[in-house]
């Protein structure tokens, strides 16, 4: 985590400090920049619960619920979040919030249809650890630059076109030349510290289940509720092994999965080191 | 392949096995204390039964030998063939390690006698003592993965995989796992 913003904040110096040498003006974009995702960052809430199409549901609507979380933030002495459902049957949950005082946990109708108590407390318990450790910000402001950088990029994009436009003289070529620069370093900035973003959201997933798991004591449930939100449960299976070994061709298994690469740009880890991890804590704690 | 590079190959895939499943010797210790599961006594070896001559002088290999150590395992056992075609050497003892033992020493002959091919799994029978049902839970070691995996079957070919994952989790220091839960056949109506 601390590597992974500390290489985070050099390459934010690096850019930062090419742009100075420069001698660039840029100052103007980046502040409309950070403008527009402090806005995203407080409007957050209601552009997420809009876009999802969840509802904010009071106590006397949905009472399990309610009591549920009440429940848990109780023990763990959380402010209480607003809590929505989706109406859809797609197993899914997410927080989202300014702070921790003003967060929306919203989980879909089939989430609740398919997990048992326990395993909904474990979900329940992981979107509340994503609050507490106020996740979203960090991720917002992890992007801040990221998303100055691709600006920078399409106004260096654009900016090369025109300058290539005008170029008859030695000082408009060496312009062209340095607009080059600038759109391949925001170019570069852009690329890595996506990858970079990326890798923050998983380390902070692997840490929201581990919160979980202390809140609730049971992480076992929360694995459980993971490959049966993941449909991993069906692939557990049922066909006896000396039907199987009659195929005898299941045993060549491919090394490789082909998904390392997509590992790197997936906000969440694979759901099978998720599950390994929380059954690692629950044989340290029983 | 010449004779001797067959022999010895099967003779180190015999010495990986037994390394494997002679690494319950603690791991049962574990899953008495983490979980309550209790050993019933019963284990058993299974593989594919093949007609002709060979197959038959292996079986009575195992028979002999059986008897012979009576003695010295205390060890009582049965030998059936099931519906799918499978030859199971089912022993029961009072300690595990005379267990381990027998169907350790019963794969070297299989493995001997150039079947080990037809090795299909290795079967420990448990019960669990923490709840009131007691439970039956298998530990089941695949010849071809050269790993364990637990199987709990609940009826109506369901499984209870809860249990299962405790299981693994808390084993998962002492013994070779298998990992990948799609690997985890299960073997339904044990003749155990």
């Amino acid at each position: 985590m601390i590597f992974s913003f500390a290489i985070l904040t050099i390459l934010y110096l690096v850019f930062l400090s090419v742009l100075a040498y420069l001698g660039v003006g840029y100052i103007p974009i980046i502040l409309i920049a950070s403008a527009m995702i402090l806005a995203q960052w407080y409007f957050s809430d209601k552009i997420v619960l809009w876009s999802s199409k969840a509802k904010v549901v009071s106590r006397e609507e949905e009472q399990d619920l309610h009591e549920m979380i009440e429940r848990i933030v109780a023990r763990n002495n959380l402010p209480k979040p607003k809590i929505a459902i989706i109406e859809t049957s797609m197993p899914n949950a997410f927080a989202t919030g300014r702070g921790r005082k003003s967060s929306v946990v919203a989980v879909t109708r089939g989430l609740i249809n398919i997990l048992d108590r326990e395993e909904l407390e474990g979900v329940i318990a992981h979107e509340l650890t994503h609050i507490r450790n106020r996740d979203a910000l960090i991720l917002t402001l992890a992007s801040l630059f990221s998303t100055v950088a691709w600006y920078l990029m399409q106004f260096g994009f654009y900016g090369g076109l025109y300058g290539g436009g005008y170029g008859y003289g030695d000082r408009d070529r060496n312009n062209g030349g340095v607009m080059l620069i600038i759109l391949l370093v925001a170019m570069l900035t852009w690329v890595v510290s996506f990858l970079i973003i990326r890798a923050i959201s998983r380390y902070r997933e692997f840490a929201a289940d581990r919160g979980s798991a202390q809140m609730t004591g049971k992480p076992v449930k929360l694995a459980n509720a993971l490959l049966k939100i993941s449909g991993t449960m069906k692939r557990i299976p049922s066909k006896d092994l000396r039907e199987v070994e009659g195929l005898n061709a299941f045993f060549i298994v491919p090394a490789i999965s082909g998904s390392t690469i997509g590992n790197l740009f997936s906000t969440h880890p694979p759901v099978e080191k998720r599950v390994q991890k929380l059954m690692e804590m629950e044989a340290s704690m029983s | 392949m010449n004779f001797f590079n067959r022999f010895r190959k099967s003779h180190l895939l015999s010495k990986s096995a037994s390394e494997s499943i002679f690494a319950l010797s603690s791991a049962y210790i574990t899953l008495e204390t983490k979980l309550g599961l209790k050993n019933t006594g019963r284990s058993a070896i299974s593989l594919k039964a093949v007609d002709g001559m060979y197959f038959l002088t292996m079986k009575e290999e195992i028979r002999q030998f059986l008897d012979a150590s009576r003695t010295d395992f205390d060890l009582t056992y049965r030998i059936l063939i099931d519906t799918f075609g499978y030859l199971w050497v089912i022993i029961e003892g009072k300690n595990m390690e005379d267990q381990l033992a027998g169907v350790t020493a019963i794969g070297d002959i299989v493995y001997e006698r150039g079947f080990a091919d037809k090795l299909l799994a290795t079967v420990f029978e448990f019960s669990n003592t923490s709840d009131n049902l007691c439970s039956i839970q298998y530990l089941i070691y695949n010849y071809r993965r050269n790993s364990f995996y637990p199987f709990i079957p609940l009826g109506q070919k369901n499984r209870d995989t809860e249990q299962e994952m405790k299981i693994l989790s808390a084993v998962d220091q002492e013994l070779r796992l298998e990992k990948d839960m799609t690997n985890w056949y299960p073997l339904w109506d044990l003749p155990l």
